[in-house]
């Protein structure tokens, strides 16, 4: 039996056509409708236009894409010969903000994802909004984000050599004193435990003491035996050397080093989304890969008795705001301002480079590649991490998503286990 | 009181405007005026379905993203299609972004194709005459929360928003970006910036600021409530513009070392005037950094 499910609100749609055999999903193909030429539109273009145009690539995970386009120059200057020596100033800033923007996603999937459709699926009605949840703490955050970058979205404030800004402490305490608004929220509506004891725990056996509302998410999970569905490969890959996180690639119990030079493209049919591979063989990227390749001990904890589960995946998202906004509250403390915020002085006059840069956005590994010919963008590549988690695989394995929905009972559950995975439409299709 | 029907359809975008809105720190407050039918990313009574069978009115239609008569369709059906529907029933149209209003950045993959609703750039498109009399653009790259709130709660409360001739507020499009930029001394006296990453010193001279001849109120209704481009010393990109985005926009483009675009209005002599009396004077302070950190 052949099932054609439309799933609306993930960035834009996308459509699953389930096959279904004796009650259960036996396969499903993921398509994406619209293509809108990104790539091809900065073709021509100056090489730091795409510091303007590619953060237009997605709403949601701009800042990751203006880093990436960033780097990709960096790379392509040192490529050529010109040393770039950023501060730790600058870097330290440039990590913020994208944390920054991490946690601004992570809490809309969260609240505006994961608990309504759980609630949906579960009938487990709830007339609360969470929705206003989402948006007072993703604003908060990306306050503390437009202090130094001018805005969120759309921010192009990462020049080749640093920032823009050149921020005064009273933007540094400013930001501060939001990241503990955001920590205070983490607290009290999230986990209901002061967070220097939720970062404490490092074994699953505590995780029946958080409350709040993750805590109810991870009841009703487990109680519906979400730690036993949504299993994928169990194969993560990571590329972005920033964060907490560090590049890999994790195969049941061993992490091994990666090349991004073995990462591979194809088309698929019927999908507008192009795949990606990694010496042929599927990956799944976010946080559940970022923790298993940095063997963040909650985690490795969690998948040890769960595996690459549903209860897994999603845990390891909300867990990351934790480790992020951690993270945040540190690198605020140890700017020093007295640093220079941008070290490239005036614009190499360079005809031609070729230059690479890998971040880890919200939902994973993203890669921008620049090639510049006559002082012109000549071509330009973005693989987005949706790219790894929702294709529909090569000749020889399914999907990572589609994979981890076969063998669901009903169209509903596999949605879910879909959307658990963070989808966003207009990334997969640029 | 019947609440007025709001309806926030998408072409091509990248939802950029619709998490812009979500910023908004009443966001929920200015919802409660309305009755919410569709929204792309908060939860909504109808679904993208329900809209395709025409069934429903919407008062107020919210656009995002660019236009291309034939090849973009959602749940099967195109989606001017299904816009043109609404707008025909809506008393008001606000187009969201620059995309929506003027093409925007996904113009150009197909220039000859893609436009915005009414206008494709500065050109009004076939749709104009149909709809000119309930339009309102917002154009922004992306919208800025408090534009778009400030237009909704006009409409909700019956209330005129005076227009300029291409149907922007003239509230928020009548002064420029440049308007309470954090830089208008350097301005004023012709100080250009030593580089990146300085608060001190304009960006209008050699990093390509556009905020002079931007129409906008980006740096008098700050972004996010904190900040602006030009604040954090990134060059205003033009982004409200029917022209966004034009290219080398890291860099001001020059005639005889002259920027080739003057400020709004500003005849071309009287800006060579003013620079040359301003810039015969060296004023000190303008020379040194405004905060000496210790190490």
């Amino acid at each position: 039996m052949k099932i054609k499910q439309l799933i609306e609100k993930i960035e834009g749609e996308a459509e699953l056509d389930f096959t279904f055999e004796k009650g259960k999903v036996e396969d499903v193909q993921i398509n994406f409708g619209f293509y809108r030429g990104i790539e091809e539109i900065l073709v021509g273009k100056d090489p730091r236009d795409a510091l303007v145009i590619t953060p237009r690539v997605c709403g949601i995970c701009n800042h990751a894409h203006l880093l990436a386009a960033v780097r990709a120059l960096e790379n392509g200057y040192e490529n050529a010969g010109i040393k770039i020596n950023i501060t730790h100033k600058a870097n330290d800033i440039r990590e913020f903000t994208l944390a920054c923007e991490l946690i601004q996603n992570h809490i809309k999937w969260f609240y505006m994802t994961i608990v309504p459709e759980l609630e949906k699926l579960l009938k487990e009605n709830n007339s609360e909004n969470h929705a206003l949840k989402a948006s007072y703490l993703s604003s908060t955050i990306t306050k503390a984000l437009a202090i130094f970058a001018g805005q969120w979205p759309h921010s192009s404030y990462a020049v080749p050599g640093g920032v823009t800004c050149d921020p005064t402490y009273v933007d540094v305490i400013q930001a501060q004193s939001l990241v503990d608004e955001a920590i205070r929220f983490f607290e009290q509506m999230i986990v209901g435990m002061s967070f220097e004891r939720y970062l404490a725990q490092d074994s699953l056996n505590s995780l029946h003491k958080i409350g709040g509302d993750f805590g109810r998410v991870l009841q009703l999970m487990g109680i519906n035996e979400m730690s036993q569905m949504g299993y994928s490969y169990d194969r993560f890959i990571v590329f972005g050397t920033c964060m907490f996180s560090k590049p890999g690639k994790s195969m049941a119990t061993t992490v091994s080093n990666v090349d991004v030079r073995y990462v591979e493209e194809n088309t698929q049919s019927m999908s507008m989304a192009k795949a990606v591979s990694y010496k042929q063989k599927l990956y799944e990227v976010g946080p559940l890969a970022r923790a298993m390749v940095a063997k963040e001990p909650l985690i490795k904890s969690l998948h040890k008795r769960y595996k690459d589960s549903l209860m897994t995946r999603v845990f390891a998202r909300v867990h990351e705001v934790a480790l992020l906004l951690d993270y945040s509250k540190k690198l605020l403390n140890n700017l020093n301002l007295n640093e220079s915020s941008c070290t490239l002085e005036g614009y190499p006059a360079l005809k031609e480079f070729e230059g690479v840069g890998v971040v880890e956005a919200a939902r994973g590994s993203l890669i921008h590649k620049t090639t510049v010919k006559e002082g012109k963008i000549s071509n330009y590549e973005i693989i987005v991490p949706t790219q790894w988690n929702l294709s529909n695989g090569n000749s020889q394995e399914k999907g990572i998503a589609s994979k981890a929905m076969i063998g669901s009972t009903t169209t509903q559950e596999a949605e879910f286990i879909f959307k658990a995975f963070d989808v966003c439409s207009v990334c997969t299709t640029q | 009181m019947m609440k007025p029907k709001l309806l926030w359809l998408q072409s091509i975008t990248c939802n950029g405007n619709a998490h812009s809105f979500l910023n908004h720190p009443d966001l929920f407050s200015i919802l409660s005026h309305f009755e919410l039918l569709y929204h792309p990313v908060l939860d909504t009574a109808y679904s993208l379905k329900d809209l395709n069978e025409k069934t429903l009115i919407c008062d107020i239609l919210i656009l995002e993203g660019s236009f291309k008569a034939q090849g973009v369709k959602k749940a099967g059906v195109e989606v001017l299609d299904v816009v043109e529907y609404y707008a025909k029933e809506a008393k008001h149209i606000i187009t969201a972004g620059t995309c929506a209003t003027f093409g925007g950045i996904f113009k150009a993959h197909d220039p000859q194709n893609i436009s915005g609703f009414c206008y494709d750039e500065e050109e009004q498109t076939s749709r104009y005459k149909k709809y000119s009399s309930k339009l309102i653009s917002l154009p922004g790259c992306p919208i800025h929360p408090k534009w778009l709130s400030y237009v909704l709660l006009m409409l909700a409360n019956n209330k005129k928003i005076p227009l300029d001739i291409m149907h922007r507020p003239q509230e928020l499009y009548n002064i420029t970006v440049h308007t309470g930029c954090s830089r208008n001394e350097y301005f004023e006296w012709k100080v250009d910036t030593k580089g990146f990453g300085l608060k001190e010193g304009c960006l209008f001279y050699e990093q390509g600021c556009q905020g002079p001849y931007t129409r906008g109120s980006c740096n008098k209704i700050l972004w996010n409530d904190v900040s602006s481009k030009t604040i954090v010393g990134t060059p205003c990109f033009g982004c409200t513009e029917p022209t966004f985005p034009k290219t080398a926009l890291f860099s001001t483009k020059t005639n005889m070392g002259i920027p080739a675009y003057m400020p709004l209005g500003i005849p071309r002599r009287a800006y060579l005037t003013a620079t040359g009396i301003a810039k015969s004077f060296k004023i000190k302070r303008f020379e040194e950094r405004i905060i000496k950190y210790e190490n």
